[in-house]
């Protein structure tokens, strides 16, 4: 094994705290990412995911309630968008790109692509960054592959090549990854130093984990649970001055008084002096000036050995 | 006594001789007393697998990249956390973590933590050599690390092994909540149980699929909640006499900042008591080898 492949992404260890510098001394960063996609299975939205209550209230009351929260507290986000939704929703898109939202990409139909050859993935990406172009006038620097709530791991899928997909085609970062809590370098070439940047990711930050899911089983309304998650780490982190995340849907947070609890949260949170609030692409324009992988990404090679009867 | 009665009686007859043999394997410390001045033993015990497990279970890339916030992130702010409470804690940690977060290892020996075994990959060989192959090249690595032998671990190796090695105790098992002494199914070996229960188990309320539980079955709770229910567990604990608590943390679930943050806060609330003691599992084990020998014979 060249390096530490199949086991970790990127280097040994985090940057401290105290290492973590934000634009105009602000003390930590706050982004907020929304997912526009609609419930979808592993091969992404079909036309019956798109003729269904949630869907309509998503896109319509779910999120034109989501907006006003987040125009109330001068929020900005960044909107995570199939390719489908972008031609489905063309004008919120428009609207959302000119009050200073950021667009990024989420699939082509949000589908999971783990099994893809790369050819197949490589058009999906490219087809994907023009339309969503042809839509909002630019191309998308971010691309998210957000986990479903049907998904074995509540991390989102990714294949063998994506990553190095999204750097031939130009990504300035992925959206999510869950390696740690900052933007952390995703190497995908131990020897040339080929690396994307990632922006972190939990899904105990992410509403869909916690509205009526499961959806069977054990499953029930976990709203206090996230408000309690969100405002925990809220505070950790502004007290560690790194970053907090979380992710929105316009079909779960969108109903009225679950939006009442974020209206509390965002209250909470934007109390604190010195919060940053950026676009994710903003958040990594940042970090690449600050933390450039050619001074910051300390690789070091592996001591791995291979053993008869061990893992290799 | 006809012969179906006879016969349902002798079924009944070889359950008892299952119960009476496996209770008879068990020697429980009944009058357990910690040293002068102790109420409570607390051991913070983290299972630092980080990746491995996920990838010895084959989950794709970005269950490993859950794993490895573990390695960059998650070891680090645990060794600060109990490092600015002088709690000491131990680290059960795969051979193979070694080769992939050597500097956080040694970190955590120079600040007194012992760091344990948890198997060479988080898995114990069936077959019997590479199943010692595997244990040595764990106590080997940690070692070279550490400077020091794992006296400790926490893992299904076979238990008259682990004796014939120098273990001094597993912390595995909760057939009690205090320690232990246990014998091994074929009288070989009899080794001190150092027990934690997984409802004091962070991924049991934080770690979505854990071990592969299906959407249906997540258990996904907060801090507060959390905090409230060990906190209940540890004060239960308290009220006795020779009480003993073992939270069981892993550096890719409880190193998520909310987590650490809680932690502090039960750390804070516990230290405001008198007669807690934070120690390592080899020092509640030393102690008890000392003080609560196990009987003299089997």
């Amino acid at each position: 094994m060249p390096w530490k492949q199949n086991y970790t992404i990127s280097d040994e260890k985090s940057l401290a705290d105290s290492e973590i510098r934000w634009p105009g001394g602000a003390r930590c960063c706050f982004s907020v990412t929304v997912d526009l996609s609609v419930a979808a299975g592993p091969e992404g939205i079909r036309a019956a995911d798109l003729t269904t209550g949630p869907a309509y209230f998503g896109m319509h009351e779910g999120l034109a309630g989501l907006r006003a929260v987040l125009a109330r507290h001068g929020v900005r986000a960044t909107f995570a968008v199939p390719a489908v939704m972008a031609r489905i929703q063309a004008d919120a898109l428009r609207s959302l790109a000119a009050e200073g939202h950021e667009i990024a990409a989420n699939g082509f139909r949000h589908e999971d692509v783990s099994g893809l050859d790369r050819a197949e993935e490589k058009a999906r990406i490219e087809r994907t960054g023009a339309i969503i172009a042809e839509v909002t006038g630019s191309r998308p620097v971010g691309w998210y592959s957000l986990p479903r709530q049907g998904d074995p791991f509540a991390v989102g899928t990714i294949s063998p090549n994506t990553m190095d997909l999204l750097i031939e085609a130009g990504y300035e970062y992925m959206g999510n990854g869950l390696a740690d809590d900052i933007p952390h370098w995703w190497v995908t070439d131990f020897a040339t130093r080929r690396a994307i940047l990632t922006m972190p990711y939990y899904y105990h930050f992410d509403d869909q984990w916690f509205l009526m899911f499961p959806s069977k089983g054990t499953g029930l309304e976990h709203a206090d649970s996230l408000f309690r998650n969100w405002r925990a780490e809220f505070e950790a982190q502004y007290r560690r001055g790194r970053h907090f995340h979380m992710v929105l849907h316009p079909r779960h947070v969108g109903w009225a008084h679950r939006l009442q609890l974020l209206d509390e949260f965002l209250s909470h949170a934007l109390r604190h002096p010195g919060v940053w609030n950026p676009t994710a692409a903003e958040c990594v324009r940042h970090w690449k000036a600050t933390y450039p992988k050619e001074t910051h990404l300390q690789l070091s090679p592996s001591v791995w050995k291979d053993y008869p009867g061990s893992l290799s | 006594m006809t012969a179906a009665a006879d016969t349902l009686d002798r079924e009944i007859d070889d359950l008892v001789k299952v119960a009476r043999d496996y209770d008879a394997r068990h020697e429980p410390i009944t009058d357990l007393r910690w040293p002068e001045g102790v109420r409570i033993a607390v051991n913070f015990t983290a299972d630092f697998d980080a990746m491995l497990l996920r990838r010895l279970l084959n989950e794709p890339p970005m269950q490993l990249a859950k794993g490895e916030f573990g390695g960059r992130v998650g070891i680090w702010r645990l060794i600060e956390l109990f490092d600015t409470y002088g709690v000491k804690a131990t680290f059960f940690t795969p051979g193979r973590i070694c080769e992939l977060y050597p500097d956080s290892l040694r970190a955590a020996a120079r600040s007194g933590h012992e760091v344990a075994d948890h198997m060479w990959e988080h898995h114990v060989p069936k077959d019997p050599a590479l199943e010692r192959d595997h244990l040595r090249k764990t106590m080997t690595a940690l070692e070279s690390v550490t400077g020091r032998r794992p006296y400790g671990t926490r893992s299904w190796h076979t238990q008259a092994l682990l004796v014939e090695e120098g273990f001094l105790y597993n912390s595995h098992g909760h057939a009690s909540h205090r320690p232990y002494y246990v014998w091994d199914a074929e009288r070989r070996s009899r080794l001190l149980n150092i027990p934690f229960h997984y409802n004091i188990d962070d991924a049991m309320y934080y770690s979505f699929a854990w071990l592969g539980s299906s959407n249906p079955a997540q258990r996904i709770s907060d801090t507060d909640r959390v905090e409230e229910l060990w906190w209940n567990a540890f004060w239960q604990q308290y009220q006795q006499e020779g009480g003993y608590l073992n939270i069981c943390l892993h550096p890719f679930v409880s190193g998520r900042a909310l987590r650490i943050a809680m932690l502090e806060r039960l750390i804070q609330r516990m230290k405001r008591l008198p007669g807690v003691w934070f120690p390592t599992c080899e020092e509640v084990a030393r102690h008890c080898l000392a003080n609560h020998p196990p009987r003299s014979a089997a």
